[in-house]
């Protein structure tokens, strides 16, 4: 049995510990001892790895390999799409890749797991050149950075303009006046939005104030809940359930839909040049236009502080996230890159999701408390869609809700 | 003979051979002829030795603390990178303790058979009586210890990948493995502590469990029954004299066995939704008005799941019985027939209660298994409708719940409790029904 | 149900008796088959989506068939098909032979610890399987089972291994068969073994159907430990993740009927290997044992 193995393993570790203090001055001459053979796994979404799509990872591997002739790397790729890097990462951070990507909502999970290395010196100095502020604060947790942000990931509305004029598209009332829309009102990630547009806070002013909670509740609160009752109930208004809504879309039956940059080709592909992509619209609480704010996070490339050789590990993270990657990922795989000095504003998928970003979103929060936040939002979307929530209780659900999501769900 | 050959006849009355034994494995046997016997004995004595000196014992005496060194993160000006140094994994160290224990345990298991052993040969030698050899040892396994041969493999199988997984759940009951406080990675005991949250009606867990746990026993008795008669029923037309076709009909059924269960429960799941087809087709054909609420009204949530639920489970019953039934004697029906019975008194007084007979254990069994039945739930309604302030959604089951708990929540510990809970009243309903059983009881009956 | 009961009541309308049962059957076996053929209906559409409000697609199509095979940049489904066939044929075969084993000992034999045994198995299988998905895969890593190719093998110990503990419907088959043969065997000189293998396996061939085919089943269609298990090596996926992988949001739209499509493949084997056995479900096994 392995047992041996995990004991050798522990007396290494206590070994390293007691030299981990001389490590840093005896490492000097790290740079060159490192020239010897080298093997990184790097795990990626598989359409990084595929051939029809230009192999984007191999690719850069490849070049930073020869890039650095101090290093002979064989790389092994293992497929892992960001989203999933907290369970796949998580599940043995021992035998998980040395350089992964990661959306940026799992780090505080990958954090927890130590399964995630802080990324200092010119790797951070490149970070916070390449990114604006919302960025760096998407892979910043706990005042340490912990990712190369490749892409932003966040998202807006499609639309058909040969029905919305891009005035109408403006405001989900007058959209709705006119033909179908359908919103994911059911899922948590979306919800937010319209209690965000009408005041309500998720810790602080940006997102990061754990101890100033989530303030969904209230007469604001309120509103947003009597708004979203009366949308259910507007026959215009469909639910967004399991990706009905880009389906419908699609085949014609609804106009207008709401998603990331991962529904464009299909929605391309359907409606051709009739394919309108905006930021979310307004919606009209008492009267007052409130814009919608889609939660913004980001994609980026992190690197497992278990690595053999972490040096190597960093700057292949670094070279990943680079400019010339990005640029690299957009051509090939249509990856809106982060790095605010390419310019990608002829696109207009870019574009909308830019200025979504910009106009229309708050960051998401990755305070710990957060994890409390999804479970009550999907509830009373769900609530609101079978009619349980109604005008009369609408007050008491709303504080029911605000309540729960400050609550742990273990008291 | 066999009351002689007991542990303290033989530390009591065992020569210098036997009692040798006790310390040098395999000796007893190494002196009476059975060399090869012996021999093996022995090495897996010195093998257990090496385990205990190479990993065992630490493995025993990280077990109380759970570890305590924390992942050393240090800066490392000249490379630019942070370096790191692996802390302890509490969750590793326990399941390792658990298993450490569990060998121990099945060494000193195997110490005693080995010294009885022993002192059997020694017996059988005083009795002049011969020694069997190793030849004659091997045929024994094919015929009076055929079931040692046929057991070993599937018994080590249930060890290894299902009593120390299990272990390893309950002791995580009793640590504050949770989220709650930073405590994914390393871990403490907390005693009972866990136990008094869950069970107090006062926190939010408590006031759910109840609930969740009647839900949970609802939904199995009505899965596990209505698919056993109406299963056996299906059966029983399919197999009637009268019926032709046979074959086809049974593939009818089967066909559904053969589509992937989570194949076919997705798609369903998308049939009935609001928007989904059938709620298209009821609409565009002026049944209805607005949608039926199949997976969002509590109730409709439920009776939908349990229908959905027959259309999976009475193949599989169909499948079982049509064999069973099948094996019924046919002097039995003879009999009953020259008595003038009609068909319904030979169901209810024949078919019925032979198949109750024999079925009773794989009754329980389905039962269990619809207590523990994750995938029907999980991705039908995924436990909705949840009320607002609740974790666990009006369809939930125990499973369903505690997985939520775990994998989406990261509460282990909690998890592991209900876990504990669910087992505990389960294991008493269904072992006080099978003891009763006249299949367990009365084993014979139709022999 | 109720036609049966009139078929059997009125014993002078047998014929019409018989009407009604065929009847009620060909109703039951629309309602059993109608998500089936919704299924393969879905996986021959050419409008692409996870939502239709019709039940007949308005375009028929092979792509999505053909692109599960061609297309295997991203999902490659032969690899996956193949994989979870390997995995498929052994676990069969090792819990077939646990499950008859276990069931032969308990029906057959008297040991001192089958009772305990016995009941040790019904508790064991209230343990819900699903939170002990880490702790078997650190035992896995442990064995050295949880890299490269090694991962089929840790697949098929998964389905197997804890196999034995099934033994309820094949004990419960085994002990209605008469236990005199077995006793004029061995006066005959037979070994248990003989017995075993020579007189019970061949007397035992619905169950063994029955067995089989469940154990052939499981690995097409359990997604969660594979997914544990496999984690990011995607050479070793088996089918049931590659079709779980294609509702991800970034893949739904364009793969949900190739998803359909997936589907329809990996039930022919399953659907054949009943087929293949349907003919031991003869009639008259009773009148056999007796002869």
């Amino acid at each position: 049995m392995k047992k041996k193995v995990l004991a050798m393993a522990l007396a290494t570790t206590m070994v390293a510990t007691s030299f981990a203090g001389c490590g840093a001055s005896s490492s000097n001459s790290g740079s060159n001892g490192d020239s010897k053979d080298i093997t990184l796994t790097v795990w990626s979404p598989a359409e990084d790895q595929s051939k029809k799509e230009g192999n984007w990872l191999k690719k850069e591997c490849e070049a930073f390999n020869k890039e650095h002739s101090e290093w002979n790397i064989k790389f092994k790729y293992g497929v892992c799409p960001e989203g999933e890097a907290k369970d796949k990462v998580t599940t043995d951070v021992d035998a998980a890749a040395d350089v992964y990507m990661f959306a940026n909502d799992n780090l505080s999970a990958l954090v927890k797991a130590n399964a995630i290395a802080k990324l200092g010196g010119k790797t951070l100095e490149q970070v916070k050149n390449q990114n604006d502020d919302l960025m760096l604060n998407t892979v910043t947790y706990k005042d340490s950075v912990y990712g190369v942000p490749f892409t932003a990931n966040t998202w807006f509305m499609y639309y058909d303009k040969s029905v919305f004029s891009e005035d109408e598209a403006k405001s989900l009332d007058a959209m709705l006046a006119k033909d179908k829309v359908s919103f994911p009102l059911s899922n948590s990630w979306y919800i937010a939005s319209a209690y965000v547009a009408n005041g309500g806070t998720l810790f602080g002013d940006d997102q990061t104030d754990e101890k100033a909670g989530i303030n969904f509740g209230g007469d604001n609160g309120t509103a947003v809940t009597n708004y979203l009752i009366d949308l259910s109930k507007n026959p215009n208004f469909q639910d967004d359930k399991d990706n009905s809504g880009q389906s419908a879309f699609c085949d014609g039956s609804v106009k207008a839909f709401f998603s990331g940059t991962w529904a464009y080709s299909d929605a391309k592909k359907a409606l051709g040049d009739n394919l309108g992509i905006t930021t979310p619209p307004t919606i009209k609480i008492n009267g007052e236009d409130k814009q919608l704010k889609s939660f913004a996070g980001s994609k980026a490339i992190g690197v497992n502080p278990n690595s053999k050789h972490q040096e190597v590990a960093v700057a292949l993270a670094a070279y990943l996230g680079s400019e010339k990657a990005q640029k690299d990922h957009f051509e090939l795989r249509n990856i809106v890159p982060s790095d605010k000095n390419i310019d990608v504003s002829s696109d207009i998928l870019s574009k909308a999701q830019a200025e979504t970003i910009e106009k229309a979103s708050i960051m998401q929060p990755m305070v710990d408390k957060m994890g409390n936040y999804w479970g009550p939002a999907q509830s009373m979307g769900e609530e609101i869609l079978a009619g349980t929530v109604t005008k009369d209780n609408a007050a008491d659900k709303t504080a029911k809700m605000n309540d729960a999501m400050n609550t742990d769900a273990v008291k | 003979m066999k009351s002689k050959n007991t542990l303290s006849n033989a530390l009591r009355n065992g020569d210098y051979k036997t009692k040798l034994s006790m310390i040098i494995m395999g000796f007893g046997c190494m002196a009476r002829k059975q060399i090869v016997k012996g021999i093996g004995i022995l090495l897996i004595e010195i093998g257990f030795i090496y385990f205990l000196a190479s990993s065992g014992i630490h493995n025993l005496m990280m077990l109380p603390s759970l570890g305590w060194r924390k992942q050393e993160e240090v800066w490392n000006e000249a490379k630019g990178i942070y370096e790191y140094t692996k802390g302890d994994m509490s969750i590793l160290i326990l399941l390792y303790g658990v298993a450490t224990i569990l060998l121990i345990v099945a060494f000193i298991l195997f110490w005693m058979l080995q010294l009885k052993h022993a002192y059997k040969l020694q017996l059988l030698e005083e009795e002049g009586k011969n020694i069997p050899t190793l030849k004659q040892d091997f045929k024994s396994l094919l015929d009076k210890n055929l079931h040692v041969t046929l057991m070993s493999l599937p018994m080590l199988g249930i060890l290894i990948f299902n009593i120390v997984p299990l272990l390893f759940m309950i002791s995580m009951a009793f640590t504050n493995y949770s989220k709650e406080n930073d405590h994914l990675i390393l871990f403490d005991w907390v005693g009972l502590k866990n136990f008094a949250r869950v069970l107090s009606l006062n926190g939010n867990i408590g006031r759910q469990f109840w609930h969740v746990a009647g839900w949970t026993i609802i939904w199995a008795i009505l899965a596990t029954f209505l698919n056993y008669f109406l299963g056996m029923i299906l059966a029983l037309i399919i197999n009637r004299k009268g019926t032709h076709f046979k074959a086809f009909w049974r593939f009818c059924f089967v066909i559904s066995i053969a589509v992937p269960q989570f194949v076919s429960l997705l798609i369903m799941r998308t049939l009935l939704q609001p928007q989904g087809a059938v709620n298209a087709i009821l609409k565009t054909s002026g049944l209805i008005n607005s949608p039926l609420p199949f997976m969002t009204d509590a109730m409709w949530a439920r009776v939908t799941i349990i229908i959905i639920n027959l259309w999976i489970g009475i193949p599989y019953t169909m499948l079982q019985v049509t064999g069973i039934l099948q094996n019924i004697p046919s002097d039995l029906y003879e009999a009953a027939k020259i008595d003038g019975a009609g068909p319904v008194v030979i169901f209810f007084k024949i078919t019925l209660p032979y198949m109750l007979f024999v079925t009773t254990p794989y009754l329980i069994t389905t039962f269990t298994g619809n207590i523990n039945n994750f995938n029907v739930i999980y991705l039908l309604t995924g436990g909705g409708p949840t009320y607002v302030g609740d974790t666990a959604g009006q369809s939930d089951l125990l499973i369903t719940w505690l997985y939520k708990l775990t994998v989406d929540n990261k509460y282990y510990n909690i998890g592991a409790v209900i876990g504990i809970l669910s087992f505990i009243l389960l294991s008493i309903v269904s072992l006080v029904t099978y003891r009763n059983s006249q299949s367990y009881k009365n084993e014979e009956a139709f022999k | 149900m109720e036609t049966k009961k009139n078929a059997i009541k009125s014993p002078l309308g047998k014929r019409l008796g018989n009407l009604l049962v065929h009847v009620f059957l060909a109703a039951l076996a629309v309602v059993w088959i109608f998500p089936v053929v919704w299924i393969i209906l879905i996986s021959f559409r050419a409008e692409k989506g996870s939502y239709i409000t019709t039940f007949i697609p308005k375009h028929f199509t092979f792509d999505n068939y053909i692109r599960l095979f061609t297309d295997r940049n991203i999902l490659n489904f032969p690899q996956m098909v193949w994989n979870t066939f390997i995995i498929a044929v052994f676990t069969c075969i090792i819990s077939t032979f646990f499950v008859l084993s276990v069931s032969y000992c308990t029906s057959r034999l008297r040991f001192k610890l089958r009772k305990p045994f016995m009941n040790m198995a019904m508790i064991l299988g209230l343990f819900p399987g699903i939170m002990s998905m880490v702790a078997v895969y650190f035992i896995l890593k442990a064995l050295g089972l949880s890299e490269g190719a090694m991962i089929r093998v840790a697949l098929v110990i998964v389905y197997s291994a804890c196999s034995g503990m099934g033994f309820q419907i094949a004990k419960g088959f085994f002990d209605t068969i008469p236990k005199g043969i077995d006793e004029a065997a061995m006066v005959d000189g037979a070994t248990q073994w003989d017995v075993f293998t020579k007189i019970t396996i061949p007397l035992s061939k619905p169950i063994i159907v029955y067995t089989i085919l469940t154990s052939f089943i499981g690995p097409w269609v359990d997604f969660i430990f594979a997914k544990v298990i496999c984690r990011a090596n995607a050479k070793y996926y088996t089918v049931a993740i590659g079709l779980w992988n294609m509702l991800d949001k970034e893949y739904i739209n364009s793969w949900y009927t190739c998803f359909a499509a997936g589907a329809v493949i990996i039930s022919i084997p399953i659907a054949t290997l009943f087929l293949v056995m349907q003919k031991f479900y003869v009639d008259g096994m009773t009148g056999a044992v007796k002869g």
